[in-house]
């Protein structure tokens, strides 16, 4: 599976990476925002997305939604943080595969990567 | 915490953001405070730098780290939520900065791969306490309960994609989720949320799911119930719920319609929900968050390209590519210095290794610029200390700042933060008088203090000068004097000379200790370090107009100029900035003391001799002073003379540490790492500092 | 804290190293070092004295620009000093993020042990039995097993330095 990180915060972007990196998973490109985010998309078509929600430039969120118009097989898993309920709701509303909540361990993270398959 | 953790690139990672993101809140703290207001760009912008510590640190299990994080970031999300909210400005930013500064010893220490322990009680109370003001002030404390209630009211959900009636046939489903998977309530919501194309109807519970978080609590207790009524089959459903994520048990089967309506009956309520209801806050923050790029879509596009273009290396690697080229410039002189080549004469090959001289040169050059940082993260942190510095003694001092582009070798900069902050600290308490003392004497109000950076050849000057109240020669000089530092009488000495005692180990010239530059710190050890990283300090004032101190640091560490000598079939190098001189000395120049010591006198000064073959227990023919040399060594006005074979050349070299295997077993003195030379061989650098070395001045 | 954490990254290629010995002769004994920890094989070359170091670190090398440095296993293990000729090499070991060169008499061959023949070490009265974690049995030789560990263990080395000082 191709996958892109998409975090501002470059210590989750390696954290997910090394994560995942030993499984099955490719990483194909990272972002640092909701804009890069859009962009790289385009670019490499990645099959699964993790995406943090608070970025610069352009929300989680917004992304999600551009980047689902763009293509409605992308699976989205939205990585977030304890009192962003609302936020997920909205994310999931939105097309949002599934969710995960910050802090979590490579097992919970490859679970959910699991299920997307 | 386990020690090989520490080398895990996550932390390093994680080490690595939060400083910066640390370094640049302070920055924003101190701009912020300038202007006396938060804008909204740093509103946001502190909002997001404690999520995104928050969330971080979470991951990494510094708990405490996180919680107080995540306290700041509900302060910043109230201030960003609610416009024209009214809050107090400057203790916000003391609470910050205290954040700052405790975020920044545990990240020392987890850096050092200690446990970040650091005690948060007080300072989260703190944080806590203004934020519940800040809530209160503002009518901004939302009770639970009126959410709640009309909340329960929307009890229902239906799902009507089609009105094929007749197939449908009725189920019943019970999910439970895994233990610690976190927002049940919102993982039900997403089974619900993907359910639509397959069921005709679906009513659940607990039911209000989407508003009410305690339903995670009977999600957990109880499970989530699913009725659902369905063309689909069987099989498709239990597929689709299987398929959920963090799916701990999944009990599905057919229903009888009966059942369906008994469930159904139970919530009554017949609304209909097309859409779900998002809460107002995040609507309007997503409203917010399009207005802000509407605006500042021009400004985005240079920002993401200036963010792509930068990357971060790890020193490591850097270091590990300078050796590599180092290596490859010392391959490119074996080949193109061969002697049975050149011997040769082909033209071809002379062309061909100058340009492989010009290329690897060139490298060699790129290689060091890269390793080259500006000083101006540096120069930033000046503003915090000028800030607290003259808050505490109210003083109004102001820092200006120039050439903080200037770049140096990374190395270096960790070394030079230190003396200049022991430096400011000092202008500020003890140069620049306070306000009366100013006014009385003519001067602005308002103390300055200027910061400057610039290039000077293959050195950097840093310039820190005050319009305080100067240096007193005199008292300088006596108190040197009484202290037996000097013996000249004040004529004798220059300004310069006399400014430079304050340098002294042992001088310092105001007697109490104050909080800040006291601590028994002085003006030495500030000479010290900047002596250590091979530079010097020069010192020059006028009185009652100030002083200025002017750091002399050299560029790079990593290549040093060097004297190559022989001992035996040992090598070794000398750093040329501690080499003075280098002569053949006559037999009787030598003096012995009656402890069998050897010296000699060179001009009238007797200087302690050093026979390294001796010194290091090395083989070598050469003993006897007539067949060798001396090379005169000096370092912190201290000096003595090595006693080696011969002379084999000064060059540059690339500095080396020795193994860790060797390091380990014994720090070997005088010893300060190695270099390879020309042919491959290795040469052991001399840390001069560490010989016997004797003030000859003052003898 | 973090010991959930650890887990986290374990590295999973350690496996198809395992039982697999590098054999090497000091004399008439061989010996072998756990493959796991062994970089390179070079052959013997010039080595820079350090100053005061015990007399079995004979200093350091210049290996391809990184500089490491080298013991003798003979004078480790209380051996008899012998003149290297050109069958004498430098076994280039990793240990703990440490790299050391060990020069011995010459290297053998990489050979399996498989678990059930190697034995624990009996007492042996050589000098260099406290750095000998087990014995193994291949065909009819018996190949004495390094404890890489032990033989760059910090203790001893402290041991060391307070006895040199």
């Amino acid at each position: 599976m191709r996958l892109m990180i998409v975090d501002d915060a470059s210590f989750m972007r390696v954290a997910i990476r090394r994560m995942i990196e030993r499984k099955e998973y490719e990483v194909v490109c990272e972002a640092e925002d909701g804009l890069q985010a859009i962009e790289k998309f385009q670019k490499y078509r990645p099959d699964v997305i993790t995406m943090d929600i608070t970025m610069p430039n352009l929300s989680g969120i917004e992304a999600l939604k551009e980047i689902k118009k763009l293509s409605s097989t992308v699976k989205v898993v939205m990585v977030s943080a304890m009192g962003q309920e609302a936020l997920i709701r909205e994310a999931v509303m939105h097309g949002a595969n599934s969710f995960i909540v910050k802090p979590f361990k490579e097992d919970k993270l490859l679970e959910v990567l699991e299920s997307l398959k | 915490m386990n020690n090989s953790y520490i080398d895990e690139p996550m932390l390093e990672a994680y080490v690595y953001e939060t400083s910066q993101i640390i370094e640049t809140l302070e920055q924003l703290m101190i701009q912020s405070e300038k202007i006396g207001t938060f804008s909204v760009d740093a509103i946001n912008e502190i909002f997001r730098f404690m999520h995104t510590i928050k969330g971080s640190s979470a991951m990494m299990m510094f708990n405490e780290i996180s919680t107080l994080a995540h306290k700041i970031e509900d302060i910043f999300y109230v201030i960003r939520e609610n416009q024209g909210v009214r809050y107090d400005f400057s203790t916000l930013v003391d609470c910050i900065l205290e954040s700052v500064d405790y975020y920044k010893i545990e990240l020392i220490k987890i850096r050092n791969g200690e446990t970040p322990d650091g005690d948060t009680a007080s300072l989260t109370d703190k944080v806590n306490d203004y934020l519940e003001i800040l809530k209160e002030d503002n009518g901004l404390k939302k009770t639970k309960k009126e959410t709640e209630t009309k909340t329960e009211k929307d009890q229902k959900y239906y799902i009507r994609p089609s009105k094929k009636e007749d197939s449908a046939k009725y189920y019943k489903a019970k999910i439970t989720f895994k233990k610690d998977c976190e927002m049940e309530n919102i993982r039900a919501y997403t089974v619900i949320h993907n359910i639509v194309e397959l069921v005709e109807e679906v009513i659940y519970k607990p039911s209000d799911i989407i508003d009410n978080d305690q339903s995670i609590d009977e999600i957990r207790a109880n499970g989530f119930l699913l009725a659902i009524r369905s063309t689909s089959s069987e099989e498709e459903i239990r597929k689709y719920l299987e398929k959920t994520v963090f799916l701990e048990s999944l009990d599905f089967e057919e229903a009888e319609p009966d059942w369906f309506k008994e469930f159904e009956v139970i919530y009554q309520d017949q609304e209909i929900h097309e859409d779900i209801k998002i809460p107002e806050t995040s609507k309007k923050y997503i409203e917010n968050q399009k207005v802000k790029k509407e605006k500042e879509d021009s400004k985005q596009e240079v920002t993401t390209t200036t963010t792509q273009s930068i990357i971060s290396v790890n020193v490591d690697k850097l270091d590990m590519l300078m050796d590599m080229v180092g290596e490859l410039v010392i391959a490119e002189a074996m080949v193109s210095q061969n002697p049975e080549v050149v011997r040769l004469e082909i033209e071809s090959f002379d062309k061909a290794s100058r340009q492989l001289h010009k290329i690897s040169s060139e490298l060699q050059d790129m290689v060091m610029a890269i390793r080259m940082v500006a000083l101006s993260t540096t120069f930033m942190k000046m503003h915090r200390i000028v800030r607290d510095m003259t808050r505490k003694l109210s003083k109004d001092v102001v820092l200006e700042v120039y050439g903080e582009e200037t770049e140096v070798d990374k190395n270096i900069i960790e070394k030079i933060a230190d003396p200049l902050m022991h430096i400011i600290r000092n202008a500020i308490d003890h140069g620049i008088e306070d306000e009366k003392e100013r006014i009385a004497k003519g001067k602005s109000k308002q103390g300055s203090i200027i910061l400057e950076a610039k290039n000077s050849g293959s050195d950097v000057l840093i310039i820190i000068k005050d319009d305080g109240k100067g240096l007193d020669k005199q008292k300088i000089y006596e108190k040197a004097y009484n202290l037996g530092l000097i013996y000249q009488s004040i004529e004798d000495m220059n300004d310069k000379d006399i400014y430079r005692l304050i340098l002294h180990p042992g001088f310092s010239m105001k007697e109490q200790v104050t909080e800040f530059s006291g601590r028994g710190v002085g003006m030495d050890v500030v000479a010290k370090n900047i002596e250590s990283i091979g530079g010097s300090v020069i010192v020059d004032s006028v009185i009652s107009k100030g002083t200025t101190i002017i750091l002399k640091i050299p560029l790079t560490l990593a290549i040093i100029e060097g004297m190559n000598i022989k001992v035996g079939e040992s090598r070794f190098t000398i750093p040329i900035a501690s080499v003075k001189e280098s002569f053949r000395p006559s037999n009787k120049e030598i003096i012995r003391d009656p402890d069998d010591r050897e010296m000699i006198m060179v001009r009238g000064l007797c200087y302690p001799i050093v026979k390294l073959y001796e010194h290091y227990g090395l083989q070598t023919e050469v003993k006897n002073y007539e067949s060798g040399i001396l090379i005169m060594v000096e370092e912190d006005d201290r000096s003595c003379c090595l006693l080696a074979d011969e002379l084999l050349g000064q060059q540059q070299v690339v500095v080396k540490s020795l193994p860790n295997y060797i390091k380990r077993y014994k720090q070997v003195k005088g010893l300060g790492g190695c270099t390879l030379l020309g042919d491959g061989s290795i040469s052991l650098i001399l840390d001069v500092g560490e010989f016997e070395l004797s003030n000859v001045h003052e003898k | 804290m973090n010991e959930d954490m650890n887990g986290f990254f374990e590295d999973q290629e350690e496996d198809t190293q395992k039982g697999k010995f590098l054999t090497f002769s000091l004399g008439e004994e061989s010996y072998g070092i756990d493959i796991m920890y062994v970089t390179e094989i070079i052959g013997i070359q010039p080595i820079t004295v350090v100053p005061e170091l015990p007399n079995f670190v004979k200093g350091i090398i210049n290996l391809r620009g990184k500089i490491i440095a080298v013991m003798d296993a003979r004078l480790k293990f209380n051996k008899a000093p012998k003149e290297y000729n050109d069958r004498t090499c430098i076994i280039v070991i990793d240990i703990a993020q440490l790299s050391i060169g060990i020069i011995v008499d010459a290297v053998a061959e990489v050979i399996n042990i498989s678990d059930d023949n190697i034995v624990p070490p009996p007492n042996l009265n050589s000098g260099g039995r406290k750095y000998i974690k087990s014995v193994g049995k291949s065909d009819n030789s018996v190949i004495l097993i390094l404890d890489c560990e032990k033989l760059l263990d910090e203790q001893e080395i402290d041991e060391l330095k307070s006895s040199n000082d």
